[in-house]
């Protein structure tokens, strides 16, 4: 009986573990697509309506939703409290808090916060030349992340399930 | 000390100024910060260097020394993050904070076509301290009056005498009326092309300029005062430091419409003003039936004479600055 237990618990785990790969293989391209989505807002406020950059992340947390409009909420309120401290400081400190929530990769972030350490620093016309940069690199990204999960999504899915199989036969 | 200010400026500043006696703290005119030098702050006596701990020193070498980290911490909340937004303010050199405080800039200059396209590692700014004197116009008021009716004015002045300081409460009383000297508020159009009358902040004024005052903030003076007088239907037209050829033909036309004007222009005297192509054209034209010449010879918003249409003098003696 204890045994039937605990090949259950192996299996159910393996399994788990399996399907969590699958899903972040999942979460990743779409994330990435949100964000370039955010940034390309952000073009428009920052070129066309020159909003202040606090304002205009915050205008974003209101507008997209899900941990990444959180982020940027974060980030708005570390530019405004942080007492004009490095804005690359700023934005790491709102990626740390919320990268846990998020499917992207240490590549991803490093966009972000490479685009961010410009943000606000520059004139319109380099500004758009910034986001510009970082949403091709986005786009890049997501076509790689859009293939690993057309590859792998189902494989982690089975993998997670035959390796769980595979140890529960051996126990027995 | 401003609060407004300090709010800008590199917290490790903000805490060397907080921390100045107070009989200096009132006085300040401007604070100087330039990377890697000593923190300077300027009075109506002179200037002095703040060591850390707040006291106002004469050598350098005690004084708090201004980091790069400081600089770029200003810069940071002066434009809230976002440079982009002060594109043309940086381009002109400075940036108007809430309080009407003008904070200048010096970095490297990037030229493109002979012009400067914008500045890039901001190691320098000069914070000038704006300071409301609610009463600053009284002494003068009377007599740019006739029957309750405001007459045209200039007033004369070389820079930091507080010329602006007595435009702006001049623009406070005519717009909210005095009703002792029979005067009824009348609508005013400030044409406030440095931000430095109103203070403006997106767009709406910080400082007092009166209840029936309208703002056209940072705008060209000469477009700017057309553009008041077609929609704004001001009575009164106000604007800081006239000069330029396309200002005269503005006078003009405003004059022409019967507009009431009270403009300021730099110069040290009425001779100085007469030597000066554009404003003497603009003088000449009759324009102006006051002129107010200011200095500071005792204090900033001395009164050195009023004088009409006719450059007759119509007060006997200096009128002090009244605050």
């Amino acid at each position: 009986m204890l045994k039937l237990i605990g090949a259950v618990m192996v299996f159910g785990s393996c399994a788990a573990f399996g399907f969590l790969v699958a899903r972040q293989l999942a979460l990743r391209p779409r994330q990435l697509l949100q964000l370039e989505q955010m940034l390309r807002v952000l073009e428009t406020e920052i070129v066309y309506r020159s909003t202040p950059l606090p304002f205009a992340l915050r205008h974003l947390a209101e507008r997209f939703r899900g941990p990444l409009a959180d982020l940027f909420g974060q980030a708005a309120a570390n530019l405004e409290e942080m007492d004009g401290a490095d804005n690359r400081l700023c934005w790491e400190r709102a990626v740390q808090q919320y990268r846990g929530a998020l499917a992207l990769k240490e590549g991803d972030w490093a966009i972000l916060l490479e685009l961010a350490a410009t943000l606000g620093r520059s004139d319109r016309l380099h500004q758009q030349r910034h986001i510009a940069a970082a949403c091709a690199h986005l786009r890049a990204e997501e076509a790689i992340a859009r293939e690993d999960q057309r590859r792998y999504e189902k494989m982690a899915k089975s993998l997670g399930v035959l390796t769980g199989l595979l140890v529960v036969l051996l126990m027995y | 000390m401003v609060q407004t200010v300090l709010r800008v400026l590199a917290p490790t500043v903000r805490a060397c100024l907080q921390r100045m006696p107070s009989g200096w703290a009132e006085r300040i005119e401007e604070i100087r910060m330039r990377a890697r030098r000593p923190l300077e702050v300027v009075t109506a006596d002179g200037f002095a260097f703040v060591s850390p701990d707040g006291r106002p020193v004469v050598r350098p070498q005690g004084a708090y020394h201004v980091s790069e980290e400081d600089c770029l911490q200003t810069l940071n909340l002066l434009s809230h993050y976002s440079l982009y937004a002060f594109e043309e303010e940086v381009q002109r050199g400075f940036v108007t904070v809430a309080g009407g405080h003008r904070v200048g800039l010096v970095g490297k200059a990037v030229v493109e076509n002979g012009r400067v396209r914008h500045l890039r590692d901001i190691a320098g700014f000069n914070v000038r301290i704006a300071r409301e004197r609610p009463g600053a116009a009284k002494g003068v008021l009377p007599l740019l009056l006739t029957g309750g009716r405001l007459l045209s004015t200039m007033i004369v002045s070389p820079p930091q005498c507080g010329k602006t300081t007595l435009l702006r409460d001049l623009v406070r009383m005519v717009s909210n009326g005095v009703p002792e000297l029979g005067l009824c508020p009348r609508k005013v159009g400030v044409v406030d092309e440095r931000s430095e009358i109103a203070g403006c902040v997106r767009g709406v004024p910080t400082l007092d300029v009166g209840v029936r005052t309208d703002v056209l903030d940072g705008c060209p003076k000469a477009e700017g005062m057309m553009m008041m007088i077609r929609a704004m239907s001001p009575e009164v037209l106000v604007t800081d430091e006239l000069g330029r050829r396309e200002d005269a033909l503005a006078v003009q036309e405003a004059a022409g419409a019967g507009v009431v004007l009270l403009v300021t222009a730099h110069g040290q005297d009425l001779n100085d003003v007469a030597r000066r192509p554009v404003l003497s054209a603009i003088v000449q034209s009759g324009a102006f039936d006051r002129f107010v010449v200011l200095s500071r010879r005792k204090g900033p918003g001395t009164v050195e004479g009023v004088y009409d249409g006719q450059f007759r003098r119509l007060a006997r003696e200096a009128i002090p600055c009244s605050s």
